[in-house]
């Protein structure tokens, strides 16, 4: 017995160990080495690399393309955000006897699992302006007053690049609510049933509640996704015309490699962290401590 | 809600991480050098590991079975990959160095492959033989050998020309020339000759325009794919150094506080770029394009006119049906006849052998053979590009001779793409030619505007890093 319990000492042990060297070789180290760089003027591929104190960091406040370049995420942010009640609903609706729920929830799960590049590229050409589905979509539809420059266009162009993003992740927030409202305990909704809760109520004080800590989560990936939204925007605009589609990670990607300047953009990926908790922190303080406060005191 | 925190905290450096773990610290044993910020030129010069000096070794003083070891050879050229694949290359260079191995390594492009060396530069982990580009050379000055000894330098007909402090640091595997590509049967049936200056240029694409656009909305005088941006560079990179005849213009425009004020080579060039850009030569929607996409339509003869250098030639004729009346000029950027006929020629692909090989002596010993006739004629026939090498002239091919024998008396402009100080000022402006051109074609853009703020960040630039 004392050896068993031995054994499983070293297990746990072990479990524990492992895990916590990769994490600091390959998390906290380099976000470490990150953080020291950001104070450096390193152009990448020099071996030395000098301190420079907290210029990036004046630099960074200082370069109006950069935050033109945030403004941009904040598009895909907020589009996101509006979608993801409609996600839960497709969520609901799939979870109830729906007629080819299967087919329906492979059908919405399936743009997750493309790779984002082909996407890219397969909305670029869909986009196109000469020979564009899209164009030919509309013309079919005698709709060409509403066709516009899609990708060139600095007014809209965020908006269309949101959207490739929304059909390319909606279906993976889809299928993470389905999973949440799954492990809700039948009982409990039988027992309201009975109890004459309709569906909209059953939804609201029984379903809601139960997946919140999955809604966190989902609200917790549109801020780190929208922040740090790189593939689309590189392939289908490479962030233009100009800085137009440009995003919070394309410009610090651009800072690195075409300006050889990897303190600056060491700088810029921990702003980038910095806030995504504060952005996090504002958005959990706004839902937890002033919407569903609320809620909490009527329960 | 303090276990949340710390786990969104946790998750954030792992994002983070994928960025941070580029940086890399370098070995101990690193070429010895000072750098005076960010970009700017060292004040000692590397030493070659194991030589202990950056000039390369004689590999004529070694016979060839004694030469041994695995050699790096890094490329990002597809023809040049499949050239190797097809012909055993390994096979043939092993037939003269039995004891000497080639892993070649190939990078998806060129852009990843500056990212891939710089990386491998400050890990001290460059490969044996690397490629380089006019404007990459000052970058990597500091960890290529001189390889102004060899037969290979002495029969190329560029390298000497992009010597750096006396070192050639890269053999160029081709001569690079640019073109205007154009279909001689649009141009006679729009009444269409082919320009000699720039008014009759932006005339000619005028008239075309006109002519085929009535019928055709999707129709582009002037090919140019600005969503690539990268497109635009015949005009935005080259015609600066057309304007003034001065290959060094980069070069140029470091020494001055102010390069892009009024009457200045690159204001009058980009002023042209300009009024061409905006006049609706480009079609209804440039910036909405990619290079494969407009290449495409001028294969298909949606567009009269495509600016590309000789590589192009072969993407053309992939996706066109027949191209007997497919034909080339130089760009004409000159103001009048009189004025002298700019063209840029250039090296392209320089060869060099990195200080951080560990046979040093064989990696020369590979570059001699490479542009041996063991090797070389057959890959250069093989490729569109010129020549560099006077021992294996090559006869351009009838589409490209044709603007020679248009433009008999052309002025060559040997292009380099900015030393070190140029390419300090660049990052610290964030100075981005080819961005600029496609920025010309974006609602409410002021050329003037931009020039003048350019001119402030220069001059504020020049003096942040010391440069005179």
């Amino acid at each position: 017995m004392n050896r068993l319990n031995k054994k499983r000492r070293q297990f746990i042990v072990l479990s524990l160990l492992i895990p916590m060297l990769l994490l600091i070789a390959f998390v906290v180290f380099p976000a470490i080495d990150l953080f020291r760089m950001s104070f450096t003027s390193w152009d990448g591929y020099s071996p030395v690399k000098e301190f420079n104190g907290i210029n990036n960091y004046i630099s960074m406040l200082q370069n109006k393309d950069l935050w033109m370049s945030l403004k941009n995420n904040a598009v895909y942010f907020f589009v996101h955000l509006l979608m993801i009640v409609v996600e839960l609903a497709f969520a609901v609706l799939l979870t109830g006897k729906l007629r080819a729920a299967k087919f329906y929830k492979t059908m919405v799960f399936m743009p997750y699992i493309i790779n984002g590049v082909a996407i890219s590229y397969a909305f670029s050409y869909f986009f196109s302006p000469i020979n564009g589905a899209f164009d030919a979509i509309l013309t079919t539809m005698h709709l060409e007053g509403l066709i516009r420059s899609w990708l060139s266009d600095g007014s809209i162009v965020n908006y269309v690049l949101a959207f490739v993003s929304l059909w390319r992740f909606s279906g993976y927030h889809v299928i993470l609510f389905m999973a949440a409202l799954q492990s809700v305990p039948q009982d409990i909704l039988e027992s309201a049933r009975v109890d004459g809760a309709n569906t909209w109520q059953l939804f609201r004080y029984i379903q809601v509640p139960a997946i919140m800590l999955m809604v966190d989560f989902v609200l917790f990936d549109n801020i780190r996704g929208a922040l740090q939204v790189f593939d689309i925007p590189f392939v289908m605009t490479a962030g233009g015309p100009g800085y137009a589609s440009s995003t919070f990670t394309l410009y610090t990607i651009e800072t690195a490699f075409t300006y050889s300047n990897f303190g600056l953009a060491s700088t810029m990926a921990v702003a980038i962290m910095v806030m995504i908790v504060l952005i996090y922190v504002i958005q959990n303080y706004l839902i937890h401590g002033l919407i569903l406060k609320d809620r909490r005191k009527e329960a | 809600m303090k276990r949340r925190m710390i786990a969104s905290v946790l998750a954030c450096m792992m994002t983070a991480s994928l960025i941070g773990g580029c940086g890399s610290k370098p070995t101990e044993d690193t070429p010895d050098q000072t750098t005076g910020g960010a970009g700017s030129a060292p004040s000692t010069q590397a030493a070659a590991p194991d030589a202990g000096t950056d000039d390369a070794p004689d590999a004529g003083s070694a016979s060839n079975e004694e030469l041994s070891g695995t050699l790096t050879f890094a490329i990002w050229d597809n023809n040049l990959n499949d050239f190797i694949e097809e012909n055993d290359m390994v096979g043939k260079f092993q037939e003269q160095y039995p004891n000497i191995d080639i892993e070649v390594e190939k990078i998806k492009d060129d852009s990843e492959y500056w990212n891939a060396m710089k990386m491998r530069a400050s890990a001290n982990q460059l490969p044996d033989i690397m490629f380089n580009k006019p404007f990459t050379l000052s970058r990597f000055k500091d960890y290529l050998l001189d390889l102004s000894d060899t037969q290979a330098c002495a029969n190329n007909e560029l390298a000497s020309g992009y010597a750096l402090d006396g070192k050639v640091l890269g053999i160029p595997m081709t001569s690079g020339y640019e073109y205007v590509y154009y279909w001689k049967d649009m141009f006679a049936e729009a009444g269409v000759e082919v320009p000699t200056t720039w008014g009759e240029f932006e005339e000619a694409a005028k008239t075309l325009q006109d002519y085929y656009g009535k019928d055709n909305p999707n129709f582009m005088a002037v090919a140019c794919g600005l969503k690539d941006e990268w497109p635009d560079y015949p005009y935005m990179e080259f015609m600066p150094a057309l304007e003034s005849g001065n290959g060094q213009n980069w070069n140029t425009m470091a020494t001055q506080d102010a390069p892009f004020a009024e009457g200045t080579d690159i204001n009058s060039a980009y002023k042209k770029v300009y009024e061409l850009f905006t006049s609706g030569v480009l079609g209804k929607d440039p910036l909405g394009l990619g290079n494969d996409q407009v290449t495409s339509l001028f294969a298909a003869k949606d567009a009269a006119i495509i600016a590309l250098g000789d590589w192009g030639l072969q993407n053309i004729q992939d996706g066109a049906e027949d191209i007997s009346q497919l034909g080339t000029f130089y760009l004409p950027t000159r103001n009048s006849e009189s004025d002298p006929y700019n063209v840029i020629v250039q090296g392209d692909s320089f060869m060099g052998v990195t200080t951080h090989s560990k046979n040093p002596e064989a990696a020369v010993a590979f570059v001699e053979w490479f542009y041996s006739d063991a090797w070389y004629p057959d890959y250069i026939n093989y490729v569109s590009s010129a020549s560099s090498m006077t021992n294996f002239p090559k006869d351009k091919d009838p589409v490209l001779a044709e603007s020679d024998t248009l433009c008999p008396d052309k002025v060559l402009v040997m292009y380099d793409g900015g030393g070190d100080d140029f390419t300090a000022i660049q990052n610290e402006t964030t100075f981005d030619y080819k961005k600029l051109g496609a920025q010309m074609m974006t609602d409410g853009f002021d050329l003037d505007a931009a020039l003048a703020e350019l001119d402030t960040k220069w001059a504020a630039a020049r003096e942040k890093l010391g440069i005179q």
